[in-house]
């Protein structure tokens, strides 16, 4: 599964302004979310590769090894800055993540655990999402629509990516960043991957972005 | 006043980025370190009047090179420069003895202000 993609589609320099930019958007995104429910956030160093659009699922399943069963939610986004992103959690944060919403540790036979659940990923995905991907745009000079998040619950992790995300060919830019969610002990992905498409415009947002400081 | 300023941070972007809002014209010398336990052998070393110091590092993170480098110098003055800005990360920086915390990414009129308040609370002290 490892890419042979060509290493200087994206410099050193593009990759670290990228990776910085990725850590100030998702520690953004992590203070709107302290700001909605009460929790600390633990950031940790994004990391950013490039991949052919087919190392994708392996890479990805890779990364999330250790978790057996899934939870995600994956939304598209549409602007010059375009793609796909996933958060993902292992299949027991759920619970543990909707008791911080309502305060609640247990539940009657009767509650619609699964639709809550379903709801609480939803709604922490759109901010995470929204403002981690918001905040890229801002940051480079775009606007963003997005679609609605799609969640898919307790998935065996091998088969999660919705098919031809991008064309097999193509490459695909991943930034990872992996979380924790202090108080309950819950780690989380969030996996944004953008398509060759957008590498033209991104390249040149990045030096953009640079430019404005007196280097 | 300040002569000797420390970065620490592990992004090299980042780092030309908080150097470049940093006034010109004052003669400071600088150094920089790529995470936080290289920070806190440069900070032993080096003992800048002024510490920039990034939270999410690999190796050590900010928080525990902070908590270090004023185990070491109680009156050291370090500038938390994070992308981190939850309120609670920035509350624990202050409880650890940051002296202020910058948001990422610095502007040039944030980062001269951070300076001249160091640059006075350096002057108080005599």
């Amino acid at each position: 599964m490892q890419t042979d993609a060509p290493k200087t589609m994206i410099t050193a320099e593009e990759t670290d302004i990228l990776q910085e930019i990725m850590n100030i958007a998702f520690g953004r995104a992590a203070s709107d979310l302290g700001e909605y429910i009460d929790i600390f956030v633990i950031l940790s160093v994004p990391y950013v590769r490039l991949l052919k659009s087919s190392d994708l699922p392996p890479y990805i399943s890779a990364e999330i090894k250790d978790y057996d069963d899934i939870s995600l939610v994956e939304q598209r986004f549409w602007g010059k800055f375009k793609g796909a992103a996933f958060l993902v959690f292992p299949s027991d944060a759920g619970k543990k993540i909707l008791s911080l919403l309502d305060g609640s540790e247990e539940y009657l036979e009767s509650d619609p655990i699964s639709e809550l659940v379903k709801e609480t990923f939803r709604e922490v995905s759109n901010i995470l999402i929204g403002a981690c991907i918001g905040k890229i745009a801002e940051l480079l000079g775009d606007v963003i629509t997005y679609s609605p998040p799609r969640v898919v619950m307790d998935r065996c992790q091998q088969s999660f990516i919705s098919e031809n995300i991008f064309d097999d060919d193509s490459l695909a830019i991943v930034l990872r960043t992996v979380f924790e969610f202090n108080e309950k002990n819950v780690n989380g992905f969030l996996f944004i991957v953008t398509s060759e498409e957008s590498f033209a415009w991104l390249k040149t947002a990045l030096h953009n972005f640079l430019d404005q400081y007196d280097l | 006043m300040i002569k000797r300023i420390l970065i620490v941070d592990d992004s090299p972007v980042s780092i030309k980025i908080l150097k470049s809002c940093i006034p010109k014209d004052r003669g400071y010398e600088f150094f920089d370190a790529a995470d936080g336990r290289h920070g806190v052998e440069a900070f032993r070393r080096i003992r800048p009047e002024l510490t920039f110091m990034d939270l999410t590092m690999p190796v050590m993170n900010g928080f525990d090179a902070l908590q270090e480098i004023i185990g070491i110098d109680e009156g050291a003055i370090v500038v938390v420069a994070t992308a981190d800005v939850q309120v609670r990360a920035i509350a624990r920086a202050h409880e650890l003895g940051a002296f202020s915390v910058l948001r990422k990414p610095p502007r040039k009129d944030n980062v001269a202000a951070v300076i001249d308040q160091v640059e006075a609370a350096l002057k108080e002290r005599g």
